[in-house]
């Protein structure tokens, strides 16, 4: 398994979009491409963990081959526990919001607040942009980006499932 | 052969109000110069939308030049990278720096202090100004929202019926004197409307359709397709009545097109209205821009920012300096003076009386041109907007159509407008993106477990219910995979938005002046602001946005998450919080006390208004200076009030009457 093979692999589980919408047969954005190294380079700086992404994506590897298979669902769990260190953590969370939103998330935690914190985020590029995921979850488009016609808006969108890939 | 010889009109500003001047004399085979100091119109908007893509703050700003944002490398006092107005040529004001108003290097815009002894709730606080515009070629048509709604003739009539403002000159009949330019501007912009909708409307009012609002009333298209979000409050508001006025939803007129119209394309739903539309399915003057130089008879210089004004000895107008730039940030390369029969400023309400006060070299004008009577940059006025949001019962799809399609017309006038000010409801389809920074914001919260969106902790709205929205889940729960789909979903898909367009009312106090310390790259001065809320009257009204906005999202069966700011700080002090920029208190007849924050509409309104005397204003009802006859202003800057509909068709119907005041003159 290539380290692009995980990281879609691992986006799928922690996104819960299928692999359809991760990773199309026929690609002609690739975003995975941007973000692959992108998340690597920044996990690897803001935990001062060279090894920290390879550790996360051999360990998503490990836990999609083991017998018998692991559900999604437990495989999600697993990498997000506790067992796991918080770089760790937070390095698969980062992911999450960088497919959702096409930008790079900064977490200020503020324990004990009303808020918990706040998140900054800076945006990758204008493919990243119009890529989010997020458009998808709420059956729209990226604003700014509409490829419906005319007067779509007064009738309801088509049902998630087609927008997340999971039918 | 000098350029007198060549033009009869010179117009300064290449927005809508210019636009539509220039379109009509170079029609009537005047020949015009029009002097734009920002950027030509890009052949083009892909620049423009790469821009708007990759910013991470999607303000109305972000897609225009000079940057808005990320300009500079981020550090703690300037989290945002705004740049330092004082190294462009053409800087302007951006939403951005509402927050940072009190730092001179960010805020283009400088300010007047803060007296002292203020409290939450003193009518002496003041604030930053909330609205922006822009500087290039287009001007802030750019990125308005394309509402098309008149005013009504009680518009006009603000001091005669109810005692409070001023009328327009003239009052009811200056709207009369205006249907048939309202008529016209429909046309020029290429209006999307239901004629039997404003009818209800405007029979509300004591408009009455035989010829009052236009024998030839209809608009250019069909009106735009409302949003399921309109359905849901046309369905569920009944009989309802606030303020003895009835309650009900009207589809917006758009200046969008609702079938192919003037070569340009059907609206595609884009929901990007403002900050830009990516297939220009919505009017901008760049449109009547064209026109106007398809005459033949209409030249633009870019990039030529007009500096000062002359006049001659009998005190009329006799040129027009500017100074050319090659770079944005870069230095002057040239200047010169434009000479021409007549001058219209068209350069909105914060460069049109920056302009006129800086010319101030003017043996008898010391004050500046147009300024005899110190009226020049006063009351200064905004739709000062109230946001109320909440989730409905029901997935009602936001976040698609245009940003707002419909609105509540049946409150923008009544006797209550003796007490509280006026306003009218717009209906959001943007979902929670202006009220809470969405789609982001509620994302961060299910990601890292955070409730800035009040959807995953502890939060309580006014009427107490808690807001967490799984009640069987912790608070600042961490999702993933599909429980994350789902709950976004469910969200999102929920998020409803009202925002209430109040009147502002004329304040000769709230001005603009010209700062004494902060210059462009030019060496052009910036404008000093002033800015209050001063009048019970305004804040009344927010207290009335308050109430209905719970009433509404009751009869909707929806879950109100409206979150009032914090207490306003209006000092700072050693190791304490930042002083706020729009937070005010406002105590009620209950003795309640009420926190707002207000938003800008973008609607910059007043600044050399027309009036019945020079005393009183600095233009006449003809939009002809008092103090010097060959010299016209356009825009919103003309409006004596700021009255209850958005402004751009008024300032195009106005533009278009003023254009026939100038082609009369000029024989």
């Amino acid at each position: 398994m290539s380290s692009m093979d995980n990281f879609v692999g691992l986006s799928v589980v922690l996104t819960g979009f299928a692999k359809s919408v991760i990773n199309p047969t026929l690609d002609e954005v690739n975003i995975k491409a941007e973000y692959l190294p992108v998340w690597t380079e920044r996990v690897a700086s803001e935990s001062g963990d060279n090894q920290l992404p390879e550790k996360i994506l051999s360990n998503y590897q490990a836990l999609s081959e083991q017998e018998p298979a692991l559900t999604d669902q437990q495989i999600g769990e697993q990498m997000l526990s506790d067992s796991q260190s918080a770089a760790f953590v937070l390095a698969c969370r980062q992911l999450i919001f960088l497919w959702y939103m096409g930008a790079w998330p900064t977490v200020q935690e503020a324990p004990g607040t009303s808020t918990g914190g706040r998140t900054d985020f800076c945006t990758l590029s204008s493919k990243s942009y119009t890529s989010g995921l997020v458009w998808r979850v709420m059956q729209a488009h990226p604003m700014g980006d509409s490829n419906y016609s005319y007067g779509y808006w007064g009738e309801p969108p088509v049902a998630l499932d087609k927008y997340t890939g999971q039918q | 052969m000098s350029d007198s010889d060549v033009f009869d009109v010179v117009i300064v500003g290449a927005g809508i109000a210019g636009a539509i001047v220039a379109h009509e004399l170079g029609k009537a085979g005047k020949k015009v110069l029009i002097l734009e100091g920002g950027p030509k119109v890009p052949p083009d908007r892909s620049g423009y939308m790469e821009t708007f893509y990759k910013a991470n703050a999607k303000t109305p700003e972000s897609p225009y030049p000079p940057a808005t944002q990320a300009a500079v490398p981020a550090t703690a006092d300037n989290p945002l990278g705004l740049p330092d107005p004082a190294g462009e040529n053409t800087p302007r004001y951006t939403v951005l720096q509402v927050d940072a108003w009190r730092k001179k290097t960010q805020s283009y815009f400088d300010y007047t202090e803060q007296e002292a002894g203020l409290t939450g709730t003193s009518l002496n606080a003041k604030f930053a100004f909330a609205s922006s515009y822009e500087r290039v070629g287009g001007g802030t048509t750019w990125h308005w929202l394309g509402t098309c709604l008149r005013l009504f003739p009680e518009d006009f009539q603000l001091k005669t019926l109810y005692d409070q403002g001023v009328d327009w000159p003239g009052g009811a009949d200056f709207y009369y004197d205006l249907v048939p330019f309202y008529e016209k501007a429909n046309r020029v912009i290429g209006v999307s409307g239901d004629k039997p909708s404003l009818e209800r409307v405007y029979q509300q009012y004591n408009v009455e359709p035989s010829g009052e609002y236009g024998a030839e009333y209809d608009f250019a298209m069909p009106g735009i397709v409302p949003s399921l979000q309109d359905d849901l409050y046309s369905k569920s508001l009944g009989a309802m009545s606030y303020d003895g006025n009835p309650v009900y939803v009207t589809p917006t007129p758009q200046g969008r097109n609702s079938v192919p119209h003037q070569n340009r394309r059907q609206c595609a739903g884009n929901t990007n209205c403002i900050p830009i539309c990516p297939i220009q399915a919505k009017y901008d003057a760049t449109v009547t821009l064209a026109d106007a130089v398809q005459t033949g008879n209409v030249e633009i210089r870019y990039q030529h920012v007009a500096s000062n004004i002359q006049l001659a000895d009998d005190a009329s107008v006799c040129g027009i300096d500017y100074l050319v730039y090659d770079q944005p940030n870069g230095i002057a390369t040239g200047s010169g003076t434009v000479q021409a029969k007549a001058y219209v400023l068209a350069a909105h309400a914060i460069e049109t009386p920056k302009l006129l006060l800086m010319s101030n070299k003017n043996p008898g004008f010391e004050c500046g041109v147009a300024n005899k009577h110190d009226q020049v940059g006063r009351h200064l006025m905004d739709h000062i907007m109230y946001l109320g949001w909440g989730l409905a019962k029901d997935p009602m799809y936001p976040y698609r159509g245009p940003l707002s399609t419909s609105g509540i017309e049946s409150l923008r006038d009544g006797e209550f407008r003796r007490e509280r000010s006026a306003y009218r409801v717009e209906i959001g389809n943007e979902g929670w993106q202006w009220a809470a920074n969405d789609p982001a914001t509620t994302l961060a919260d299910f990601v890292f477990g955070q409730n800035n969106s009040q959807l995953n902790g502890n939060s309580v709205n006014e009427q107490g219910e808690p807001l967490r929205w799984d009640t069987n889940a912790p608070a600042f729960s961490k999702l993933f995979g599909a429980e994350l789909v789902q709950t976004l979903n469910q969200v999102y898909t929920r998020q409803m938005r009202l925002g209430y367009l109040i009147e502002q009312l004329p304040d000769p106090d709230n001005r603009v002046q010209l700062s004494s310390e902060l210059k462009d790259n030019l060496g052009l001065p910036r404008p000093l602001v002033t800015y209050r809320l001063g009048s019970d009257y305004e804040r009344k009204s927010f207290v009335s946005a308050k109430k209905l906005t719970t009433e509404l999202f009751n009869k909707l069966g929806a879950t109100e998450y409206t979150k009032a700011p914090a207490d306003p700080v209006f000092y700072k002090t050693e190791g304490g919080p930042d002083v706020t920029s729009t937070s005010f208190q406002y105590t009620d007849d209950d003795g309640t006390t009420h926190n707002f924050k207000f938003y800008g509409a973008g609607h910059i309104v007043g600044t050399y208004r027309m009036g019945t005397k020079p005393e009183n204003s600095v233009l006449n009802s003809r939009q002809q200076s008092w103090d010097h006859h060959n010299l016209y202003m356009v825009g919103s800057g003309v409006f004596p009030t700021i009255a209850t509909g958005n402004p751009t068709l008024t300032i195009a119907a106005l533009a278009l009457q003023a254009a026939e005041n100038i082609k009369q003159d000029l024989v």
